[in-house]
């Protein structure tokens, strides 16, 4: 068994200045229920893509207000194999790599921090030469409060995939993820949190105008594991961090997307979620009662 | 001089033969006349309509390299021409309407399309792909006015279970059900390559 866990720094330091213990997830993550989540290869397809009716025939559902999830959740294997493939939006495509991963989404609070858990299992490795030569895996996932950010609440993580961003075709190398009107003063922006598999690190960041991965002060830790073939990520995050973060609060549902780097995979190069609910003890697509 | 004892001659017989058409009949009955303009009148419309038919086949319609070459091949990758049920659309099906009145006015205006086969304006198939869009909006244009009668000469939302379909395809049609939308609207292409210079708006 490889194990490897991270606790961020800078909470760790926190924690012991104030004497509280630390956190702790559920010890039976059995007794959580798992909302299972496909996370297709996506290729190039960017908002500017998924908007325009020309290229994505629900670019028109889309406008009325649909979401990405309301036509596809069925069809994620295969629209993943279609473009994996090279059969649509792939110039490059990369023999071997996973169509589509099968993850598990568990969520529980305590009052004071959200856990969630991402199982999932490891896909054979393509072969292919590594973009990620430190991270065979990573895992992130994004908040989203109040549907601020044009077209979060329908897709996802596609409100921050542009088709100018790092590895787009012919983008430039260093134009991250971004959101329109991307700001934070104005709450227009995703929570970012990312665990790495080799530096084993978390990283509490933020989409606004760019993408920042440090800064957060929500996120408490993040251990990931591989067993016997399966992933187990599990994230402890306040409820309420600082600037960059959103704020949970009980009783409400937030926009919620997550993504896997796998096979040390880089930028657009990932599995990704369509885009699905978070609530804090509310009715939603994965729910965090309070334990 | 033998020149206008020449058209004098032609103009004397076109006149008898008019005042011959103009006369009653003394030779022959009512019934016997109207028996004759009857099955002449069978015979003219069985042949024209023979011709018209003629035209309405896909074999006439491939019988042009301009559709042989580019549109047809297009075509045979889609579900229109090869599909589970065995049923195919051929071209006419879906390009000329089928009630007679909307069925010449469409063949009068197909008539155009033999001028531009004399003078080649869709004769190479760059040409045709500079064209593809002025043809495939046409085309649009002329399905969308008729709230696509000829796709629904098959297809209809009252005939259509939705909970029988994929979940994007139910999403859609649920859509455009309420919306009270035409099948054109969306489903540009179906049969035939999209233009690559096709615009927002002609998705709209």
């Amino acid at each position: 068994m490889k194990k490897m866990m991270m606790t961020g720094v800078a909470s760790a330091v926190f924690a012991l200045a104030t004497g509280t213990a630390m956190a702790a997830a559920p010890a039976n993550w059995g007794s959580v229920p798992a909302t299972d989540v496909d996370l297709l290869y996506p290729g190039v397809s960017p908002i500017e893509w998924i908007t325009k009716g020309t290229e994505h025939g629900g670019a028109r559902v889309l406008r009325r207000g649909e979401t990405c999830a309301g036509c596809h959740s069925e069809e994620i294997g295969d629209m993943g194999r279609l473009i994996v493939s090279g059969g649509k939006i792939e110039p490059t495509p990369i023999p071997g790599k996973a169509a589509f991963i099968s993850a598990k989404v568990q969520a529980a609070h305590d009052g004071d921090n959200l856990y969630l858990r991402f199982t999932w299992q490891q896909p054979e490795a393509s072969g292919a030469p590594k973009m990620d030569a430190d991270n065979p895996v990573k895992i992130a996932y994004m908040l989203e409060a109040g549907d601020k950010v044009e077209l979060a609440g329908q897709s996802g993580c596609w409100g921050s995939c542009h088709g100018d961003a790092r590895t787009m075709p012919g983008a430039d190398d260093n134009k991250t993820k971004y959101v329109k009107d991307g700001s934070l003063a104005n709450g227009v922006f995703y929570d970012l949190n990312q665990w790495r598999s080799g530096e084993n690190k978390a990283y509490d960041g933020y989409v606004a105008d760019q993408r920042v991965m440090e800064g957060g002060q929500a996120l408490v830790s993040a251990e990931g594991q591989l067993e016997n073939g399966t992933w187990s990520v599990v994230f402890t995050r306040k409820l309420t961090g600082g600037e960059g973060d959103v704020a949970l609060e009980p009783g409400n549902t937030y926009n919620f997307g997550f993504a896997i780097h796998d096979d040390s995979a880089i930028g657009r190069y990932h599995h990704v979620s369509l885009g699905y609910t978070l609530g804090i003890d509310a009715d939603a697509d994965i729910v965090a009662k309070k334990q | 001089m033998a020149e206008q004892d020449n058209n004098s001659t032609g103009t004397t017989r076109l006149s008898r033969l008019m005042a011959a058409l103009r006369r009653p009949s003394v030779h022959y009955s009512l019934a016997s006349l109207l028996l004759v303009g009857f099955v002449a009148g069978i015979i003219f419309w069985g042949g024209f309509n023979t011709a018209l038919e003629a035209t309405n086949t896909e074999e006439f319609c491939i019988s042009c390299h301009e559709m042989r070459d580019n549109v047809y091949p297009e075509y045979q990758e889609t579900i229109h021409y090869s599909n589970r049920t065995g049923v195919r659309a051929t071209c006419p099906d879906c390009h000329v309407p089928k009630e007679w009145g909307y069925k010449m006015v469409r063949k009068v205006q197909a008539s155009r399309e033999l001028w531009g086969k004399m003078v080649g304006t869709i004769d190479t198939p760059e040409k045709f792909e500079a064209k593809r869009l002025t043809l495939a909006r046409n085309e649009w244009k002329r399905m969308k006015n008729a709230d696509s009668r000829e796709c629904r000469n098959c297809h209809s939302f009252d005939s259509m279970d939705t909970e029988k379909q994929k979940q994007r395809g139910r999403k859609q049609h649920e859509m455009a059900i309420e919306d009270n939308m035409t099948c054109i609207d969306c489903h540009k292409g179906i049969a035939h390559k999209l233009p690559e210079d096709m615009t927002d708006e002609d998705w709209d």
